[in-house]
């Protein structure tokens, strides 16, 4: 079968002309540039894309916020690779179970509104629980998708993604709703 | 799905006698669709985005057979399971193998067009298989027993209210429920099958040859969950998914995006590499990738047709199409619609079998306009009809009828002041143009937005959003996909 597909397309493909690849993407700049630097800019596309986003100017400041934000919460599902510092103080509980989700960006991406996040942290845990919370470190913020997604791809995780806002359709009579599957809320918390 | 092309006109008659509603919310929605797009396209430089995608799925389509092999190589590399089918039987033998060897009960899909292609659901029914789709607009047309309508919007030929009476019967949801209400409805049946299911089934938006990447874009999560959470993970990917090279997904996965819904990037996107790593909490144990031909091939033997293979799925050029959206998809009988759909499936079903579908256009070049990757599409569209005049595939009638338009139709400024006519008559004139005469007899006028077909509203007022979805309007799944 894998011989017969290849086969066809190579007959279909004899005595054609074969077109080059042209190369370098075109520049993903805004016609009208956008105000601001590259955080005000991801925090406003984030936005826009239903996300929320609270800036934290270090990780002092960052433990004393999550501290409140988790206050009531019973069980959280965290990101193994937290730095214990923005570890929530909240028991475990499986993703299925959790009433929040708490990861680490691997980027965020101010063209798009995006957080870059890694498999290595587990899946469920950014899709499951109705509110996730992702920490992203300053110096994550990137202006552009191509920035965030490097010139390869990272060879030892076998998923990456990007969420870009909470879940959301609007397949029911065209009204917009969030929360579908995935998370209604969505918090990236930018520190530094 | 078995294909219904040929009976166009009569499907599209059908469709307005019998299910009035569906012109207006078929063009409510593809309007807004489109009004988001021109938005997003007008923010960056669109032109040079189109013109390189163009040039890279032109380069990926001459150099298949070489993508095709290194795409395999990378992700044998990942741990993935390659195959490969000639047509839908074949795939459906590949799932079934699948589905013995795993000893599957229950499958969670994403929204996918080439599974609606090889009849995936029913053919799963037929073996016993549970088959639950996850897209909110593909679960409600799988409890209306439907099929998709539109690429993005499979559910858009349905107002609140039909969904509504459905979720009452199925769900017991009050009569008057909430979008909100119903959406979590679904959530909670959905949320247990994600969770039980043996294997998640998903098409694939692209395939990155240089690192065996599998792209897929969506805005619920629901395909992001059925390629978590179930053990087993299987996509079925048309073989012209490829992309060359990691560094071009940036820019496909941003073009996609304004072309679908008017969105910078969708709100999920995933890209996979295979099964879970031992040291990573949780993902699939096994993935298979089952690269798909099923008449590809030989619309990539075709000098004209080919370019066709370019497409993002997207939905852009249904959006635009006045014709398209007199109907929705369903008239098309296959689950291609609209300008694509009327381009494609003649060349992957053969001509005889699908032949009005070229005649479903006013050959405006609005669906040219907006596609991302600039297929030809009024071009290809002439072709066949060239085609099938040649062959004597036409009535005597429609071939005077269509010299008479091509006529007209390869003067452009003739074919405006025709186009202006037929909108002054209030559609009377329309019947001259093939096919087309077979909805104006049921709903005068041709062109819903009252400027000419050609300007459309596309130039006009009509295509504001309305205040409910002027987030964005995602739609359930940019999916090209399939």
């Amino acid at each position: 079968m894998r011989d017969d597909v290849l086969a066809r397309v190579r007959a279909a493909l004899a005595g054609r002309e074969r077109f080059p690849h042209p190369g370098a993407s075109p520049s993903t700049a805004r016609v009208t540039p956008e105000p601001g630097d590259v955080v005000d800019r991801f925090a406003a596309s984030f936005q826009a894309a239903g996300g929320e986003v609270v800036r934290l100017p270090d990780v002092q400041r960052a433990r004393q916020w999550v501290a409140t934000f988790a206050a009531e919460l019973t069980g959280v599902a965290q990101s193994p690779l937290l730095p214990p510092a923005l570890r929530v103080e909240v028991p475990d509980a499986p993703p299925e179970q959790a009433e929040l989700g708490v990861s680490l960006a691997l980027h965020a991406v101010a063209e798009t509104g995006s957080l870059l996040l890694s498999s290595a942290e587990g899946r469920l845990l950014q899709l499951l629980p109705p509110t996730h919370l992702v920490w992203v470190p300053v110096d994550r913020v990137r202006d552009t998708l191509a920035e965030a997604l490097g010139t390869e791809a990272p060879a030892d995780v076998s998923a990456l993604a990007l969420h870009s806002g909470p879940s959301k359709s609007a397949d029911i009579g065209r009204i917009v709703v969030t929360g579908v599957h995935g998370p209604a809320r969505v918090i990236a918390a930018v520190v530094g | 799905m078995d294909p219904r092309s040929a009976h166009y006109p009569r499907l599209a008659r059908e469709t307005l006698e019998q299910t009035p509603g569906v012109r207006d919310a078929v063009t409510q929605a593809a309007l807004a669709f489109d009004a988001h797009r021109l938005r997003a396209y007008g923010e960056v430089d669109v032109d040079a985005w189109r013109r390189w995608a163009e040039q890279v799925k032109s380069h990926v389509l001459t150099h298949l057979d070489t993508y095709l092999e290194q795409a395999e190589a990378r992700l044998v590399e990942h741990g993935a399971h390659v195959h490969w089918a000639d047509d839908a039987a074949a795939a459906r033998r590949v799932l079934d193998e699948l589905v013995s060897r795993y000893g599957v009960s229950r499958v969670v899909k994403g929204k996918s067009m080439v599974s609606e292609e090889l009849g995936l659901n029913d053919h799963l029914a037929s073996q016993d298989v549970e088959a639950v789709e996850s897209d909110l607009g593909e679960y409600i047309i799988q409890l209306l027993d439907e099929p998709p309508s539109h690429i993005l919007g499979p559910a858009i030929h349905r107002t609140l209210d039909d969904i509504r009476r459905i979720f009452h019967e199925v769900h017991g949801t009050a009569p008057e429920a909430t979008p909100e209400e119903l959406c979590a409805a679904a959530r909670s049946t959905l949320r247990e099958v994600f969770l039980s299911a043996d294997m998640g089934i998903t098409g694939g938006n692209f395939v990155v040859a240089e690192t065996g990447t599998l792209a897929l874009i969506e805005n619920e999560g629901n395909i992001r969950i059925s390629t978590s959470a179930p053990r087993v993970h299987v996509a079925f990917v048309g073989i012209e998914k490829l992309l060359p090279r990691w560094s071009d997904l940036a820019v496909f996965l941003q073009l996609t995006a304004r072309a679908a819904t008017g969105q910078p990037v969708g709100t999920f996107v995933s890209l996979l590499h295979g099964p879970a790593r031992d040291d990573e909490p949780d993902g699939p144990d096994e993935v298979h990738v089952v690269f798909v031909d099923n008449g590809r091939s030989r619309v990539l033997a075709d000098p004209d047709a080919w370019e066709a293979l370019r497409c993002l799925r997207c939905g852009a050029c249904l959006n635009v199409c006045p014709v398209y959206r007199q109907t929705g998809g369903h008239a098309y009988g296959y689950v291609y619609s609209g300008p694509i759909g009327a381009v494609l499936a003649p060349g992957l079903l053969g001509l005889s079998e699908t032949l009005p579908l070229p005649f479903a256009s006013s050959l405006c070049g609005a669906c040219a306009e907006a596609c991302p990757v600039r297929i030809p599409i009024p071009e290809l569209l002439l072709a066949w009809r060239r085609r099938a005049v040649d062959e004597g595939l036409t009535p005597r009638a429609e071939r005077a009828a269509f010299r008479a338009f091509s006529a007209v139709a390869t003067r452009p400024g003739l074919y405006r002041a025709a186009g202006r006519l037929v909108a002054a008559t209030g559609g009377r004139m329309a019947r001259y143009l093939p096919v087309l005469g077979s909805w104006e007899s049921v709903r005068a006028p041709l062109d819903p937005s009252g400027g000419t077909v050609r300007r459309g509203p596309r130039h006009g007022g009509a295509a504001q959003p309305s205040d409910s979805d002027q987030t964005g309007a995602p739609g359930s799944e940019v999916e090209p996909a399939p």
